[in-house]
C-alpha cells in the first residue's frame, strides 16, 4: 500500500456510512504515515466545519406560495375533469358489479329461455300472462336496485362515495323524484366542487323536469365557486329556463361577482 | 506531534431529519413512503404532494441556499421544484426514486437560475428583506469573513457551481453514491471522485482564506 492508492480511498474512509472494519489495509496504512494523517486531518476538519454550518431555514412565504399553487392547481379545469372521469371509471367498475352483473345474468337466463323455446323439439306453449309479469317485475326489481345503490351512495360520507353515488346515477334512465331530489340537494349543498360539477351533470338529462329546473335556479344565488356558477349557467341555457332571467340580471351586474362568470350571464341572458 | 486516528474522527455528520424545520406532519401517514406519496400525487390525488413538501421542502431550502448562496432565490427555485413536481407528475416513474427525481429537477431548475442571473443583474423587491432574517452577509463585508462559517460559506462560493453541487449532495441530502449518479447523469464511481475532488478543492480555498484573515488585521 503506497500514499497515492491509500489517499485515494480517503472518500470510503471519510464516508460516514462505511463500516469501521472496511478497508483495513488503508487504515493501517494511514495509522503509520505521517503525510497521509495529515492530509487526512485537514480533509475531515473541512468536512466537519461544513457538517456544522448551520441550516437555513425557508421564510413562511414558500409554505404559502406552495399551499396557494396546490390549491390552484387542483381547482383547475383539467384537475376537476381528470377526477371526474377517474372516478367515473371507478363508479362503471361499481356498475358492473351492482348492476350490469344481474343484468346480464338476467340476459343470459333470458337467452337460454328463448334458445330453449326455439331448438325444443316440442314447440313451446306461448308464455302465459302470469310468466310475462313476473319477468317484469324482475327487470323492475333489477331497476329498483340500480336506483338504490345510487340513493345509498349519496346518503355516505366520504366525497368519493358521494362522487360514485352520483355517477351511478348517469346511466339510469328513469331516476325517481327521490333521486333527482337528492341529487339537487348535493348540487346546492355538497361541499366538494367535483361532486357539484357531477350533480349538474347528471341532471341535464331531466333538464326538463320542473324539479331539476327550480332546484338548479334555487341552488345558483348560493353557490361560490366560478367553475359550478358558469356551469349551471350553460344548464340553464340548455333547458331554455326564461324564469332565471332575473337571477341571471342581478349576477351580470354584481361586481363581487368573478368576471367569467358575469360574462358566461351576460351571454345566457342573450341566449334566452 | 502526529494525529492518531481516533484523533482526527469526523464528526458525524447531522441527519436530515434534524436539519428541516419542525413542521406538523400527520402521523397517519408517516407509514407511506416517499415513492407511494408521489405516485398518489401521479394517480390524481393532489393532497400527497403536501406531505412531500412538508418532509422536504426543508432539505431542498438548505440545499438550494446553499447552492446559490441567496435566500430569496433558494425559495423561489424551491417552490418551482414543486411546481414542476405537478407539472411533470406523469413522468414519475413506477421504478424511480423520489428524492433523487426531486434533486434532478432541482439541479435543473438552479441552473436555469443561474442562466437568467448570469445575463441580468436579479431584483431585490426591499418589502421581502423582512422575510429573511438570517440572509448571508455581504460577500464585501471583510470583517465577517473572520467568522468561521462566513469563511465556509465564502469557500463554498468560490467553488466551481458543478463541484459545489456533488459536495452538497453528497454530504448534506443523505443520497447515496448511486443515487448521486443517477441525478448528475454519470458513475457512482465518478460521483465519488468529483465529491473528493470538491472536497479538497473546499478545503484548499477554505485555509486559503484562514491565513488571509490574521493577515488583514
Amino acid at each position: 500500500m503506497n500514499c497515492t492508492r491509500a489517499q485515494e480511498n480517503f472518500p470510503n474512509l471519510l464516508d460516514p456510512r462505511t463500516p469501521a472494519d472496511a478497508h483495513a489495509d488503508d487504515r493501517a496504512h494511514l495509522a503509520s504515515c505521517p503525510d497521509c494523517q495529515r492530509e487526512y486531518a485537514s480533509l475531515a476538519r473541512t468536512l466537519s466545519a461544513l457538517d456544522r454550518l448551520p441550516a437555513a431555514k425557508p421564510s413562511p412565504r414558500l409554505r404559502a406560495g406552495f399551499y396557494a399553487m396546490l390549491e390552484q392547481e387542483k381547482n383547475s379545469a383539467a384537475s376537476v375533469q381528470a377526477a371526474v372521469l377517474r372516478h367515473r371509471r371507478a363508479a362503471r367498475v361499481s356498475l358492473w358489479r351492482w348492476i350490469l352483473a344481474p343484468l346480464a345474468a338476467g340476459a343470459l337466463a333470458l337467452g337460454g329461455f328463448f334458445a330453449g323455446t326455439r331448438y325444443a323439439p316440442v314447440p313451446a306453449p306461448a308464455i302465459d300472462p302470469a310468466t310475462k309479469r313476473e319477468l317484469a317485475e324482475l327487470r323492475a326489481k333489477v331497476d329498483g336496485v340500480g336506483q338504490l345503490v345510487g340513493y345509498t351512495f349519496l346518503q355516505q360520507r366520504s366525497a368519493n362515495e358521494r362522487l360514485q353515488g352520483v355517477l351511478t346515477t348517469l346511466d339510469q334512465k328513469n331516476p325517481d323524484q327521490k333521486i333527482l331530489a337528492n341529487l339537487v340537494g348535493a348540487l346546492a349543498l355538497d361541499p366538494s366542487v367535483n361532486v357539484r360539477l357531477s350533480a349538474l351533470d347528471a341532471l341535464y338529462p331531466h333538464a326538463g323536469e320542473q324539479l331539476v329546473r327550480t332546484g338548479v335556479l334555487a341552488s345558483l344565488p348560493r353557490e361560490q365557486n366560478p367553475l359550478v356558477q358558469v356551469a349551471m349557467i350553460d344548464f340553464i341555457v340548455a333547458a331554455r329556463d326564461r324564469n332565471a332571467t332575473p337571477e341571471l340580471e342581478r349576477m351580470s351586474h354584481n361586481e363581487s361577482i368573478d368576471r367569467s362568470v358575469r360574462d358566461a350571464a351576460k351571454r345566457a341572458i342573450a341566449q334566452l | 506531534m502526529i494525529a492518531t486516528l481516533t484523533e482526527i474522527n469526523v464528526q458525524t455528520r447531522p441527519s436530515v431529519v434534524s436539519l428541516r424545520a419542525p413542521t406538523p406532519v400527520d402521523t397517519a401517514t408517516d407509514a407511506i413512503s416517499d415513492h407511494e406519496l408521489m405516485l398518489a400525487v401521479r394517480d390524481g390525488e393532489l393532497d400527497a404532494l403536501g406531505e412531500l413538501f412538508e418532509r422536504y421542502h426543508g432539505p431542498l431550502y438548505g440545499f438550494l441556499a446553499k447552492l446559490t448562496g441567496h435566500h430569496a432565490a433558494a425559495e423561489d427555485i424551491a417552490q418551482t421544484v414543486f411546481q414542476r413536481m405537478l407539472k411533470y407528475r406523469h413522468t414519475y416513474r413506477d421504478d424511480g426514486s423520489f428524492t433523487a427525481w426531486m434533486y434532478h429537477l432541482a439541479r435543473r431548475c438552479a441552473a436555469d437560475h443561474f442562466r437568467k442571473t448570469n445575463s441580468a443583474p436579479a431584483p431585490t423587491d426591499p418589502s421581502d428583506l423582512q422575510n429573511h432574517a438570517d440572509e448571508a452577509p455581504d460577500a464585501s463585508d471583510r470583517a465577517a469573513r473572520r467568522d468561521d462559517h462566513d469563511l465556509l460559506h465564502l469557500a463554498l462560493n468560490r467553488l466551481d457551481r458543478d463541484a459545489r453541487e456533488v459536495l452538497l449532495l453528497s454530504r448534506f441530502q443523505e443520497l447515496s453514491f448511486a443515487e448521486i449518479a443517477n441525478i448528475l447523469e454519470c458513475s457512482a464511481g465518478a460521483a465519488k471522485v468529483r465529491a473528493h475532488r470538491a472536497l479538497k478543492e473546499l478545503r484548499d480555498i477554505y485555509l486559503a482564506l484562514q491565513r488571509e484573515g490574521p493577515a488583514r488585521n
